[in-house]
């Protein structure tokens, strides 16, 4: 009896979320796939016509498109890499007995408050007046200048403001995985005359697998979908060279009316982000380890 | 047990989908109710307009209010995007979201938009639109013009004098003499439009036919790296890039600011940025010159921008919207708010014109004695400038060592990738 009262809640709670995610997430998908296969321009008057897998092979030889996966995978690579370890750093910090932890813990996720957009917009008024000016002042200015307008840094740009923005909501995840080690163990490690390292090296990282999993997932994923901040902040300029995989996509559709061969675009991006995220969830989930 | 189980859940599927079923039930209900009882009574119709020119949008909500003053048709107006206007129409037409009234810049776009534009041939207003001047699609009038506009340089008469600027010798010279003196002798901004866009017509409008131009352009007749006007043209580009600082770091509020406080000499722009210059307190004169490419003395000016109306519509909701642009152009007020509130120079005859500012009595000057050139911009392929232009105009901005015809060489790249 308790069992088919439960099954009745459980049917109430989840058929509202199963119903939207239907209606914004699967069906729309379904049909993306669908256009795919057309050349259409977006305009409900005007013809769709079927191509077959002309747009797929299309995007092969398409150089803007390729280059921008590459672009991506880079500011991707660069992105994991500085947000996780601007991250745990601060989680290990703000974890030690420091006297100002919870003021500075604030302080660290506060950014992940502000929405990307502005946060763009405001990292490009730091970048134009306030680097312009230090360089001016110290006489650095060969590493103080607009980075917006270099074609290289500009990517730099992305993945600084990028961390800055990331870097506090993985720390909480990491200050939690912390905060679970059982302390036994530690002291443990402490009486044998563990040192430091020693004991981060072989009882906190292992231990932190499981944040270490869930974390690299997020800023992954959301490395490869960056689009927001890459609109605010340099929007795909200078000459292009900022142009992320979902904006190349977006300028594709909206910007050349290409609304069947973005879309295939858009199908290829999803096979390569859900193939990357679960490969990284499957070798790290491997490598976790219960107590 | 078991039977009864999934008779229950399936209850409770029933239930929901009954619930969720009756919901749009009602709401469909009640709004075709609305929708009966608007056609009724004019007084609750609403227009909705959404248009791409920055500059004018305060102004025409304070339009759009005196019209419902006095009609009591309530008008929304709704905030305009910028360089990714015609991209935003196109989202918000397609989902049904659409506008009553919306702009579009050409007869390209008025192509793309073929089915959605409603017929203004048989409006009151639509003989009184200068010739040539209408935006039509397949004979039929579809947009009406804002007014016409020109753009140049747009020069401080303190500094700079006409003959200083009158063939590409001059323009340089004078160039490298602000230079000298610590003033940017030409400021461009970073927006597509005013980076590439605007300045990249010349050439073009220079040819003896520029459709027939375009055209071979578009099918590997002719390049412009072997054609001599965009040669000349690459050199110009190529002395404002070796004489003034970059204008990637500048957007358009700072290059109109940076002119009005005397930084710089020149700007190319057109008549609109006087609404920003006087909000400045400016202590010199201003002037709208022609960008001396060849040498010529014309100035560029066209429609940059058309009225139209959607027809898909309801009929009241198109109707309404007919009459709203037929009292713009017929009434007093309407008349008033186009040439002293928009500030533009009007392309329909039954406007007066009085009291322009200095910059838009250039251009009606310009365009009343026949030295003009058009605008070229109006034929190229949709989105080509910020799509492709500006792109290529910024890597030649930011490559110092890129000469002007290698920077031509890429435009043809760019116009090639456009029409493909």
């Amino acid at each position: 009896m308790q069992n088919k009262h439960n099954k009745g809640w459980y049917l109430l709670f989840t058929a509202p979320l199963i119903i939207i995610f239907l209606t914004v997430v699967v069906i729309p998908f379904v049909i993306g796939i669908y256009y795919s296969f057309f050349s259409w321009d977006g305009i409900a008057a005007n013809p769709k016509v079927f191509v077959g897998f002309d747009n797929f092979i299309k995007l092969f030889s398409d150089t803007r498109f390729l280059e921008s996966t590459w672009k991506t995978t880079f500011f991707t690579i660069l992105a994991v890499i500085s947000v996780n370890v601007v991250g745990l750093v601060f989680a290990l910090l703000v974890t030690s007995k420091l006297r100002t932890s919870n003021i500075a813990r604030t302080m660290v996720f506060m950014p992940y408050l502000i929405g990307g957009l502005i946060l763009g917009y405001i990292w490009q008024f730091i970048f134009l007046d306030v680097f312009t000016l230090i360089g001016e002042v110290t006489g650095f200015e060969k590493v103080f200048f607009n980075w917006l307008i270099d074609m290289d840094f500009a990517l730099y740009a992305l993945v600084f403001v990028f961390t800055w923005q990331m870097a506090g909501y993985i720390m909480i995840i990491y200050i939690a995985g912390i905060q679970s080690i059982p302390n036994e163990v530690m002291e443990a490690s402490m009486i044998d005359g563990a040192s430091w390292w020693q004991r981060l090296k072989n009882i906190t990282f292992p231990l932190l697998m499981p944040a270490f999993t869930i974390s690299l997932f997020l800023t992954l994923s959301s490395a490869f979908k960056i689009y927001d901040v890459n609109l605010s902040l340099t929007g795909g300029g200078p000459a292009n060279s900022t142009e992320m995989f979902a904006m190349n996509i977006y300028n594709e559709i909206f910007g050349y009316g290409n609304y069947g061969y973005g879309q295939a675009k858009a199908i290829i991006f999803f096979f390569i982000v859900a193939g990357i995220t679960l490969t990284q969830v499957y070798i790290t989930k491997k490598r976790e380890v219960e107590l | 047990m078991k039977f009864q189980k999934r008779t229950r859940s399936s209850l409770f599927i029933i239930a929901l989908l009954l619930l969720l079923a009756a919901c749009s039930d009602s709401d469909e209900g009640s709004t075709g109710k609305e929708s009966n009882g608007d056609s009724d009574k004019a007084s609750t119709q609403k227009i909705t307009i959404f248009q791409s020119k920055v500059e004018i949008s305060d102004q025409l909500e304070a339009l759009a209010e005196e019209y419902t003053s006095e009609t009591g048709v309530e008008v929304e107006v709704w905030g305009t995007t910028g360089d990714d206007y015609f991209e935003q129409l196109q989202i918000r037409l397609n989902s049904d979201q659409g506008p009553s009234i919306f702009s579009l810049q050409n007869v390209m776009e008025a192509e793309k938009m073929k089915s959605y534009v409603a017929d203004l041939s048989s409006e009151g207003y639509a003989k009184d639109i200068a010739p040539g001047m209408e935006l039509k699609v397949d004979d039929k009038i579809v947009g009406v013009p804002y007014g016409v506009e020109g753009f140049g340089l747009v020069y401080n008469k303190d500094l700079v004098k006409p003959e200083d600027i009158a063939d590409y010798d001059s323009f340089v010279s004078t160039l490298e003499k602000f230079k000298a003196d610590g003033i940017t002798g030409l400021g461009l901004s970073k927006e597509a439009y005013f980076l590439i866009g605007h300045i990249s017509n010349y050439p073009f409008s220079l040819q003896s036919d520029h459709y027939e131009f375009i055209d071979k352009l578009t099918s590997g007749d002719v390049t412009m790296a072997e054609t001599k006007e965009f040669q000349e043209f690459g050199k110009f580009m190529e002395a404002i890039k070796v004489n003034t600082p970059s204008p990637l770091d500048v957007t358009y509020d700072k290059e109109v600011g940076d002119f009005a406080a005397g930084k710089s000499a020149m700007i190319h722009q057109g008549n609109w940025a006087y609404g920003m210059l006087s909000d400045f307190d400016i202590d010199f004169e201003v002037g709208m010159l022609p960008f001396p490419l060849m040498g010529t003395d014309k100035l560029a000016v066209g429609v940059g921008n058309n009225w139209a109306v959607n027809g898909k519509k309801d009929e009241a909701e198109t109707k309404a919207a007919k009459d709203f642009l037929n009292w713009m152009f017929t009434s007093e007020t309407g008349h008033r708010y186009i040439v002293e509130e928009f500030g533009f120079v009007p392309a329909l005859t039954n406007i007066e014109a009085n009291d322009l500012d200095s910059l838009s009595q250039d251009v009606l000057n310009a365009s009343n004695s026949g030295q003009t050139i058009p605008w070229a911009q109006n034929y190229y392929p949709a989105n080509i400038v910020p799509n492709d232009f500006a792109p290529k105009a910024e890597e030649f901005f930011l490559t110092k060592d890129m000469t002007g015809q290698e920077f031509i060489e890429n435009l043809d790249d760019a116009w090639k990738n456009a029409v493909k």
